[in-house]
């Protein structure tokens, strides 16, 4: 009898202890949830920080636009050491690829980043939030500008975040209407940010104007690029650095020709299964010269080669010609031992020409690994570029004096002869001048692409598809099958 | 073994009736003892077959009893067999009594309660502390290996206190295959298998179908239940203390070139390539074994000492030991050691109060060096060249200047210094309360405590110019400088990082027993409990810089001189998951023929959100004991004993997940550089899905178990799996801008796996009384693993890599075994450029000597950038795995060995840097040179190639059959060691993996997944077993 009611207790217990839900109310320890943030100016300048990070993953247009043009080939250990770069280079890219889906992943998720504050920008108030706002629209800008220049149309997702039931639901948008975001995030930033920042690394008002230039040149609105090409040139405080050898030295950068930097830090390693954590260029890194012994320079992995068609573009007088492109052999013939000076070709391929610009060089060893520590900033935009961009509009636009002012201005300094043709002839040497300044830096397959010059100069180049790249077909197929794949693929 | 019915025999009356009686009558004298160890039994009852008369051994196991010529005696006593002897000439009779422990009164642990053999109805295993310590393996799941059918068991790394993986039946998700362990009702994760002494245990029992869902949503990967050993009421202090010692080497060495081998096809190569060869002169001896310099032979030491027994209200079981093992691949950098001590005493209060109390405290410390990885001590050893000496001439390490990121094996094992400490005590205190003859309450306080010290020194290296592991900025060991704020800079000397870390496991588990039988025929029992468990941990952890002088004497955080403490960091973290489960089970049977068995599980589990908290996970079992059907009477088959047909069905779960996934948090990496400055931000991470549910599998098992001709049995099930929902993490699209630094993709549930296979186990006992005595037991394991679906939108989840910043070589794919390789496909040699010309597949860059790949889809192209030419070519999963045991003793002699066999699994062979100078193996002396050279080995060349993109032939056939361990010992013969009141004692010397036959070219094929499910099979340079040859000893008084 006794054990019976013992029994009734305990079953009593046992359903009572079982609705006992609270104790699995575990909330985690000091960490901030998502849904509860932006209460302070700070958490907005700290979640700024955090969009600003994805454009660090630029490294790998600094890559992709080089060795997808005639300038580069991709180099590298073997012709499988990052396969999708040699895909990339032989124009037999396709479906599957991992750095153009790595290009995808970091611009969404810089995309993504930006409209996490956008999305939360009437939460609290404070002065000068319209800054923090006009970064982040400028950062916005710039991640889909990447996107729409290697993909053309992509999906638009604009001030919300997106659960993962409504990716089938987000087709792709058109190339125009892209643009027209990027034209009005940007047109936002240049009205509410200043001339300068009181940090370092944060975007301008010129930064924004100059991209605004670039992005209507390449939907060739030559009158709007010249406009604002114009007020940067006109209105902020730039100017060319007297000696272009200056330009590419960590120790000078953020000088009066940078409009735009990537920043790069040497401070802190990493690690090679994921580059865009990096807080160094990966790039500047992997270009050095592989298993180099040697004044000046460093190892590296023989990444991104430049073309003997690139070096011998050059006119012999030409200042620029030795500082973008590094003949090896001829720079330890005039060393004092050069018979002490070794270096190593890589089985992805061997030009005998590494890019002078983006290179490591001894004086500029992050901490160790050095491959990942590289502190040399990416220059998305700098003064000459500004200037080669303004000459362009105008020369479009019908203003070929103003023009020939602009690019003689970059001619100049590498020790050229001024320019005096007109018409489309000046429109050709704009183009090529263009590749004499900026050759190495991730613009040339971009500008072939843009003025329709790719399948003269690209190996393998089919007009009608190349101008895109494919859209990695997994994400093609995480999408429900609603992206259409781009022509040709 | 004593505790079996001592108490009830004590209690019988010694009968000394004496009838005159008019035939002879004689004394008969005798000692009885345990046929397997000479232990002698008390309270033995001994009686004359057909009378009431009767007596029992003493306490030293002596009797005396009289009889008549003609008469049986039959010895009888509980947990053992029953022997009758007729009286005859002999006036002593002394026996050795078996234990009856191999058939079907064997009490098998199931979960909250017991079973035996005969009455279960699911499919559980059991493997005897006795077989595993036997290995001497430091690790109960390495020493699991091939013991149980259904369960696979591989080696994670064969460094010292290497963890193993253990797979029940198969891979069932994607995430967390491995088991639930308890020991003593304490759970375990498979790394925290280091405490554990196999010594310790009494014995181990595995659920593998459906029927683990007692333990819910945890139980989805199996149960493994692991009983430590306990003492017995009534018993004497026995004291045994036993140690062995041993010397361990590798098994085997790569066949790599020698340097004249070398300097030939390197030449070759860089011939091939258009560049001019490296060596002028060919002849260049032998060269450096950077095998010999890096393998070492290495010790092994244990000893143990225990010490069990009881009075009438207490048992005891205490112990200590000490296992000490060095690495055959770094000597004492790559170390275990574990010392432990043990308390397990129960108290019978009162009739019905009984207290059980665990204790164990274990001191492991654990040296380890980088492994099974690029960059790993032996991936770098197979690909440093022979050419280079191993010291420079000043003295140095050589710099291997030619490979880019080889560096010297030798100075990385120097400049390593990786140690952790754990302290761990675990146990439980567990009032039993009887309350009356049918239901018993028990209430169980485990706790599981770890307190884990690592600490890692790295000091200022140089491994030679632009080696990515240099911490130096130059062969002076000068450190280099940091720029902390504008021109100021700052040495970045040797660091230390410390951690210090708590891991607190509680669980309270309270649950009632009911066992009646009624009407004598039908058997009921009950369980109903409760289960609350609680995990939590905290740890605070720190780097500190500049430690002085470069060297470990002074590693330590309070000895760094960072100016300022600047460059200095700190971290910690803190976390805790609770579960609430409650649960029931109900087992009737009829005649103990018909058995019946069904249990539900409620879990709650703080891994997930409110709204998919709670689970139900019920389970159905049936037995039916044919051979006790009167029909099989009639079916004239004598010889079989026994045989009993199993059917069982059941869900269970899996919440291995990290905490808080269904939650958005800010812990992504929001890092960019201003001002030159590295700013830290704000950014999500893993992206959140509140929808987030617990893994569920069904299991359906049939099966049959068979005792035939007295000495065998036989058992068999055939079980099919299929796992539902897996919680994993797929890609998901690029525009949830999940994959920024520090981002991850949401868990989710989707995915379908599917496993199915048969379990085959079949033993022979020999009767123990006999001078020779054969046991012997084999198991063979078939497993068919499926993905069966994957999430929408995905063809598959890519897993690990090929070579360096290569392809992925390892798939989740539908139809397919989970992380099945592809690639692809070979068909020989190119031969001659016509060959190439006229080929009808073109082959982009195809070269005479280059492989030829196979145009699986037919477009007559080879195409490198897309999946369409690449296929299947193998799988780590193996066919079959067999497990075979045996041992024989004659005399005081025994033998006994181990044999494990895994067949039909691939390995890739991914230890190969393809560089210019790195080494290689010798297959490629029989490269290909000329038109009809070889139609196996490809050239070689330094020049672009597509020989190296993954296809078959970079898998190898994995398949092996080892000789795990073979023992040879000899127990001395009781009179001899009387006098020095010795109980028992054999020595004996044993081998481990003596013999491994494979033609697989790596180190060792028993590889499991050091890098998750989809790196199984993918060999880095694997750190493999040793090879160990010991000498041990085993005493007792």
């Amino acid at each position: 009898m006794k054990a019976h009611k013992f029994t009734i207790l305990i079953a009593a217990f046992l359903i009572s202890f079982s609705s006992c839900e609270k104790y699995l109310e575990v909330d985690p320890a000091f960490s901030l949830g998502a849904d509860n943030y932006f209460n302070s100016e700070q958490d907005y300048e700290l979640a700024l920080i955090g969009a600003y990070d994805l454009l660090q993953g630029s490294y790998l247009t600094q890559w992709i636009g080089e060795i997808a043009s005639d300038n580069s080939i991709a180099g590298g250990e073997s012709v499988t050491d990052t396969e999708g770069l040699h895909q990339i280079d032989n124009m037999t890219h396709d479906g599957v690829n991992n750095e153009l889906r790595s290009i995808l992943r970091f611009n969404y998720a810089g995309v993504t980043r930006c409209n996490y504050i956008m999305e939360n920008k009437d939460k609290t108030d404070f002065d000068g939030k319209e800054i923090i706002l006009g970064e982040t629209r400028f950062l916005r800008a710039y991640y889909y500008f990447e996107l729409v220049r290697y993909f053309g149309g992509v999906p638009l997702v604009i001030d919300r975040s997106i659960g993962s039931e409504e990716v089938t639901t987000i087709g792709r948008a058109s190339k125009a209407e892209i643009y027209a975001q990027i034209e009005s995030d940007l047109e936002y930033a240049v009205a509410n940010l200043n001339w300068s920042q009181p940090v370092k690394g944060r975007a301008t008002k010129g930064a924004a104007l100059a991209l605004l230039g670039k992005v209507y040149l390449f939907q060739n609105k030559f009158a709007d690029a010249a406009t604002v090409l114009d007020r940067v040139i006109n209105e902020g405080n730039y100017s060319l650095m007297p000696n272009y050898e200056d330009l590419w030295l960590a120790a000078n950068e953020n000088n009066s020709e940078t409009v735009f930097d990537v920043e790069y830090s040497a401070l802190e390693g990493g690690s090679y299964d994921c580059l865009i954590c990096l807080e160094g260029n990966a790039a500047a890194g992997f270009n050095g010269i592989r298993q180099y012994e040697g004044p000046f320079y460093a190892d590296g992995n023989s990444y991104i080669l430049p073309t003997s068609k690139l070096y011998n573009s050059f006119s012999v007088n030409d200042l620029r010609r030795d500082l973008s492109i590094l003949h090896i052999d001829s720079f330890i013939s005039i060393q004092a031992d050069p018979g002490s000076i070794s270096y190593a070709t890589g089985g992805g391929g061997h030009t005998g020409y590494y890019n002078n610009k983006y290179i490591k060089r001894q004086a500029e060893l992050g901490l160790p690994d050095d491959d990942l520590t590289s502190p040399l900033n990416y220059k998305v935009i700098r003064y000459a570029d500004v200037l080669l961009m303004a000459a362009e509009a105008h020369n479009r636009n019908g203003n070929d004096g103003q023009a020939l002012t602009y690019v003689n201005l970059v001619r100049a300094r590498a020790n050229m002869s001024d320019l005096s043709a007109t018409g489309t002839l000046l429109t050709e040497q704009i183009w090529a001048e263009r590749n004499l300044e900026l050759a190495g830096e991730g613009h040339r397959f971009f500008d072939l692409v843009r003025t329709g010059k790719a399948a003269d100069e690209i190996d393998g180049f089919q007009t009608g598809k190349h101008e895109l790249f494919p859209l990695p077909q997994v994400e093609i197929d995480l999408s429900g099958g609603s992206w259409t794949q781009n022509p040709g693929y | 073994m004593y505790s079996k019915g001592w108490r009830s025999v004590l209690g019988i009356l010694l009968c000394l009736f004496s009838f005159a009686a008019s035939a002879q009558k004689v004394t008969i004298k005798g000692q009885i003892s345990e046929a397997a160890n000479g232990v002698t039994i008390p309270g033995v009852n001994i009686s004359i077959k057909g009378t009431s008369i009767g007596t029992t051994s003493d306490l030293d196991g002596n009797y005396s009893i009289e009889a008549q010529k003609g008469q049986t005696l039959v010895f009888s006593f509980v947990g053992f067999k029953n022997i009758e002897i007729q009286v005859n000439e002999s006036r002593t009779l002394n026996v050795k009594m078996a234990e009856e422990s191999s058939v079907l009164n064997e009490i098998v642990v199931v979960g909250y309660g017991s079973s035996t053999k005969k009455e279960i109805t699911g499919a559980a295993a059991k493997v005897d502390g006795a077989e595993l310590k036997k290995l001497n393996i430091s690790r109960v799941d390495a020493a699991l290996q091939g013991q149980v059918s259904g369960v696979t068991i591989n080696t994670n790394s064969g460094s010292p206190g290497g963890s193993s993986s253990i797979r029940i039946r198969g891979l069932s998700t994607f995430g967390d295959n491995d088991p639930l362990i308890l020991v003593d009702g304490i759970v375990y994760d498979t790394e925290g298998l280091n405490a554990l002494n196999p010594n310790d245990i009494e014995s181990v029992n595995v659920l593998k179908d459906g029927t683990a869902g007692i333990y819910g949503v945890r139980a989805a990967n199996g149960v493994i239940i692991i009983e430590t050993k306990k003492g017995s009421l009534n018993a004497k202090p026995q004291i045994e203390f036993s140690g062995f010692y041993g010397m361990q080497s590798t098994a085997r060495q790569l066949n790599l070139l020698n340097a004249t081998e070398y300097a030939v096809v390197k030449n070759n190569a860089f011939f091939n390539g258009g560049q001019a060869q490296p060596f002028a002169n060919t002849s260049v001896g032998e060269g450096t074994d950077w095998q010999d310099a890096v393998f070492q032979t290495a010790p092994i030491e244990s000893y143990n000492i225990s010490i069990n027994g009881g009075n009438a209200k207490t048992r005891y079981s205490v112990g200590g030991s000490y296992y000490n093992q060095d690495g055959i691949v770094g000597g004492a950098k790559s170390n275990f050691r574990r010392y432990n001590a043990r308390f397990n005493v129960s108290f019978d209060i009162d009739e019905r109060f009984k207290v059980n109390s665990v204790l164990l405290y274990t001191n492991e410390g654990r040296s380890t060096l980088a492994e099974n990885g690029i960059g790993s001590v032996l991936y770098n050893t197979i690909n440093a060249y022979p050419t280079e000496p191993l010291r420079q001439d000043n003295g140095e390490y050589s710099y291997l200047e030619l490979v880019n990121d080889i560096i010297n094996p030798l100075a990385q094992m120097e400049n390593t210094y990786n140690r952790s400490n754990v302290n761990k005590f675990v146990g439980k205190i567990e009032p039993v309360f009887k309350i009356n003859e049918d239901f018993t309450l028990t209430n169980r306080f485990n706790y599981n405590i770890a307190l884990v010290d690592g600490k890692t020194f790295s000091p200022l290296t140089w491994y030679g110019p632009g080696k990515a592991q240099n911490t130096a900025v130059n062969a002076d060991l000068d450190a280099p400088q940091v720029e902390i704020a504008d021109s100021v800079f700052l040495d970045r000397g040797a660091s230390v990082y410390e951690n210090r870390d708590t891991y607190v496991d509680l669980t309270y588990e309270g649950f009632l027993n009911y066992n009646h039988t009624f009407n004598k025929i039908h058997k009921v029992k009950g369980t109903i409990g409760v289960s609350v468990f609680n995990r939590s941990g905290n740890g605070l952890n720190a780097t500190a810089f500049n430690i002085p002088n470069n060297s470990i004497d002074f590693a330590d955080i309070s000895a760094n001189q960072a100016d300022g403490g600047f460059l200095n960091n700190a971290g910690s973290f803190e976390f805790e998951e609770r579960l609430l489960s409650t649960f029931l089970r109900a087992e009737y049977s009829l005649r103990n023929r018909y058995m019946f068995s069904a249990i539900v599980r409620r879990d709650g589990s703080s891994k997930f959100g409110a709204n998919n908290r709670w689970g139900i996970f019920p389970a159905v079992s049936g037995a039916w004991v044919f051979s006790d059907e009167v029909f099989w009477e009639g079916l004239n088959l004598d010889w079989v004993d026994f045989g009993k047909l199993r059917v069982s069905y059941g869900i269970s779960g899996n919440d291995q997940i990290p905490n808080f996934a269904y939650l958005p948090l800010l812990n992504g990496e929001g890092v960019y550089v201003l001002n030159d400055f590295i700013s830290n931000g704000v950014a999500i991470g893993r992206g959140a899905n509140p929808d987030l549910k617990w893994e569920t599998t069904q299991q359906f098992n049939i099966g049959i178990d068979f005792n035939f001709l007295k000495d065998f049995n036989f058992t068999f099930n055939y079980f099919v799996k299929n796992t539902n929902d897996l919680l994993f993490q797929p890609d998901v699209s690029a525009i949830l801008g999940t994959y920024g630094p520090g981002g991850f993709p949401p868990y989710v549930n989707a995915g379908d796996v599917s496993n199915r296979g048969m379990e085959f186990e079949i033993g022979y006992h020999s009767n123990p009384l006999n001078d020779w005595v054969f046991n012997a037991n084999a198991n063979i394991t078939t497993l068919t693993n499926e993905v069966v679906r994957v999430p929408d939108g995905v063809d598959f989840i890519p897993g690990a890599g090929f070579g360096v910043g290569g392809v992925v070589a390892t798939r989740f794919q539908v139809g397919q075994p989970i992380g099945y390789y592809i690639g692809y496909e070979t068909d020989g040699i190119f031969q001659s450029q016509a060959e190439i010309d006229n080929a009808p597949v073109s082959q982009a860059g195809a070269q005479p000597g280059d492989l030829r790949f196979v145009d699986q889809n037919g477009d007559g192209v080879i195409n490198f950038s897309d999946d369409t030419d690449k296929v299947k070519l193998g799988s780590p999963i193996p066919d079959v795995t067999i497990g075979f045991n045996f041992n024989v003793s004659y005399k005081g002699f025994d033998l006994s060995g181990n044999i494990y066999a895994s067949l039909g699994q691939e390995i890739i062979r991914n230890y190969e840097r393809q560089q210019p100078y790195a080494n290689q193996l010798n297959y490629v002396i029989n490269r290909w040179t000329g038109q009809g050279s070889t139609d196996i080995y490809p050239r070689v060349t330094t020049g672009a190639t597509r020989n190296n993109v993954f296809s078959d032939f970079y898998v190898e056939d994995g398949s092996f059959l080892r000789l795990r361990n073979i023992q040879l010992g000899y127990t001395f013969p009781k009179k001899w060691l009387k006098t020095a009141k010795v109980e028992s004692l054999r020595v004996y010397i044993s081998a481990n993996n003596l013999y491994t036959l494979t033609n697989y070219l790596g180190y060792d094929p028993d590889i499991g997944n050091f890098g998750g499910v989809l790196a199984a099979g993918v060999d880095y340079g694997f750190y493999p077993q040793a090879q160990t040859i010991m000498g041990g000893f085993n005493i007792k008084f």
